[in-house]
């Protein structure tokens, strides 16, 4: 897994707003193939600006994002090829189906003419009830959104997902699913990089964790080094010491 | 992919309750209209049909334009009775129409319509197109993908004009195709070309309204405020910027009111009767007087007639340069705009009505120089409409170049926003 060209790539990364805010201050991180990163912090800390800088939602004011090689600054078009997206809240098209909501979302992210049959598999997939898949998503449970952003960031079979928040209000078992399915994009060799509030998970799921506070990424661990360290420990220590801008 | 978000806009919009309730009421208000004036229309042609003169009669009046169904202006005004004597013109009432509520409420006519219900309907469209996305967090969904930011709003702006274009045309045209089974309705060749072009102009009148409901979403962060500034925005444009500035133009330019101008009149009228009296009773007591009373009566005719004339061109170079200047600011707003254009078209527009009066004016001269050579058979009055092409010429061009820049100028506005928009 090390040998292989990271996937995702932040060359020291920062970003300050108009405001003087300062949310993400000099990051630095891979994920490759096959591997998954989570990116635990506070909210506040920068976990979802780093998602927003490598979608180009915004500009970085120091720094270069990589997706598959492409500086998402230069070429963000080519660079969103390689790369599905699940937020904290998916939010679809209340009036479509959960199909037609993926049809949609398949085609933007280039795959055409995949048939009634391929929507259907991906839900099954996803474990998403049957009778559900012609159902207006307005009617749609969240973890049932959820699962359904999920079948769009598979249909689109990038090598890359960012996943923010994406177990945030879901209930054990299907926050349990969803870490299932990630489990299986992973061992597909798909890069996975979910910024989470969510230690234990992050322990159970993660090749990589890594701490933010304040924009820094202050800790950075392998799955190898946490069987012998407290995560939750190391957690709850950052996010009790002094600020670091103090 | 433009054709893939525009068709999931069309897609949205079909099963949206909003659209339902929308169309509907369009539908509803579009064919009321039709049925109303096409009655009104009839009623006044009922009328025609009993004032209209007899051959030799120097009454100049023309019949109702049938492309007033669509676009009243100022039909009525064109189509009352002149009547020529040899001491000028007199004017009837002509084909009012039976509706008395007209007096209260604007016609409720196609143009109407399309300027007043037609303008909030497009922003309707528009207003929740980039805020409301933000807000549920779609925008940045689609935005994950390979797409741009120009793509999702060509995308949107496509198919929601699509959405409302569609059925408006659709029902424009099955109203004006019902109207036309009527034989006493006759449009012609060039009135068929002139309600096309009336639609065209509709629509552009549309895209300008969806524009600015999609560039003052992508220049808000909720939908509500967005829904806020939009009805402010809708309600200056099309009811405060026309009558504004037709006040405006009012304070600069002094046009005495039609009251004045009869005033006048009579006071000519019976300054010359006054001295026609005197000056009959002297030739009488001269009795070798050289001019007989019909010389007099003809002298005194002749002033007044010269004087009201000169009184009338006053008043009407006044009058043109208030209807120049009301315009120039009325221009400002793409809703008065599209009055101008539409009116026009249909050849009930003040141009059109300007020219008319011109040609009475000459029917009169005309006329009088037949009462002079005691001719009792009078040419009837003939009036030619502009063609399509002369009204475009003569302005119509210049309102529908407005719409146009304006349409093209919104969208670009629309594209700059949302470049910048901070989809977060």
């Amino acid at each position: 897994m090390t040998n292989q060209k990271p996937i995702l790539k932040a060359d020291d990364l920062s970003k300050r707003y108009e405001d003087g805010l300062l949310a993400l201050d000099h990051l630095n991180l891979e994920v490759r193939p096959g591997e998954v990163y989570c990116l635990l912090g506070a909210n506040g800390a920068g976990k979802t600006t780093t998602i927003n800088l490598f979608l180009n939602f915004i500009p970085p004011t120091n720094g270069t994002c990589f997706i598959n090689g492409i500086d998402v600054t230069k070429d963000p078009l080519e660079a969103k090829k390689f790369v599905g997206f699940v937020s904290e809240n998916v939010m679809l098209y209340g009036n479509f189906t959960a199909r037609q909501n993926l049809d949609f979302f398949a085609k933007l992210g280039g795959k055409t003419n995949l048939t009634r049959e391929a929507y259907y598999q991906v839900m099954r997939r996803v474990s998403l009830q049957e009778n559900a898949f012609e159902q207006r998503v307005k009617t749609f449970s969240k973890g049932m959104r959820q699962k359904l952003g999920i079948s769009i960031a598979i249909i689109k079979d990038a090598p890359a997902i960012l996943l923010d928040e994406p177990t945030s209000g879901l209930d054990p078992k299907a926050a349990e699913e969803f870490l299932e399915i990630l489990g299986e994009l992973k061992s597909e060799g798909k890069a996975v990089f979910m910024s989470t509030h969510d230690i234990f998970r992050a322990k159970e799921i993660g090749d990589r964790v890594g701490i933010m506070k304040e924009g820094r990424l202050v800790l950075e661990r392998t799955r190898e080094e946490l069987q012998f360290e407290d995560l939750v420990k190391i957690y709850i220590d950052y996010m009790k010491s002094e600020p670091l801008t103090a | 992919m433009t054709g893939t978000i525009a068709r999931k806009e069309i897609a949205a919009n079909l099963l949206s309750y909003k659209f339902f309730i929308v169309i509907l009421l369009t539908v509803l208000l579009l064919f009321t209209s039709f049925f109303v004036l096409y009655k009104d229309f009839k009623a006044r042609l009922a009328d025609y049909q009993l004032i209209k003169p007899k051959p030799g009669e120097p009454v100049a009046v023309l019949p109702p334009n049938p492309l007033s169904i669509f676009a009243k202006g100022l039909d009525e005004t064109m189509t009352r009775s002149f009547e020529v004597s040899r001491i000028g013109l007199s004017v009837r009432a002509g084909q009012k129409s039976g509706n008395a509520l007209f007096a209260f409420f604007p016609a409720p006519d196609f143009a109407y319509i399309v300027k007043v219900v037609l303008s909030l309907v497009a922003l309707l469209f528009g207003f929740d197109q980039i805020s409301r996305e933000r807000e549920n967090g779609v925008l940045r969904l689609m935005l994950s993908n390979p797409v741009s930011r120009a793509q999702v709003l060509a995308g949107k702006w496509l198919g929601n004009f699509l959405s409302l274009a569609a059925p408006f045309t659709l029902v424009t045209l099955l109203g004006f195709a019902l109207i036309n089974l009527d034989p006493d309705v006759r449009f012609g060749a060039s009135g068929i070309g002139r309600f096309l072009m009336l639609i065209v102009i509709a629509l552009l009148y549309i895209a300008l309204f969806l524009g600015l409901g999609i560039l003052v979403s992508a220049l808000t962060r909720r939908s509500a405020s967005t829904l806020i500034v939009l009805l402010l925005v809708w309600a200056v444009i099309v009811f405060v910027m026309p009558n504004l500035g037709t006040l405006i133009a009012r304070q600069m330019v002094d046009v005495p009111s039609v009251k004045a101008l009869s005033e006048k009149r009579q006071q000519i009228w019976t300054r010359e009767i006054l001295l026609l009296q005197v000056e009959s009773r002297a030739a009488g007591r001269r009795a070798t007087g050289t001019r007989t009373e019909g010389d007099l009566a003809q002298k005194h005719f002749d002033a007044i007639n010269t004087d009201q004339d000169r009184l009338e061109e006053d008043y009407r170079k006044k009058f043109d340069r208030l209807v120049r200047l009301s315009k120039a600011i009325n221009r400002l707003s793409p809703a008065a705009s599209f009055i101008y254009a539409a009116t026009e078209l249909a050849g009930t527009g003040i141009g059109e009505e300007n020219r008319l009066k011109y040609d009475v004016v000459r029917y009169k001269d005309a006329v009088i120089g037949d009462l002079k050579r005691e001719v009792t058979q009078h040419a009837a009055f003939t009036y030619r409409y502009r063609s399509a092409g002369q009204v475009l010429a003569e302005g119509g061009l210049f309102d529908v170049a407005e719409l146009l820049i304006l349409t093209i100028f919104l969208a670009a506005l629309s594209y700059l926003a949302f470049i910048r928009y901070d989809v977060r």
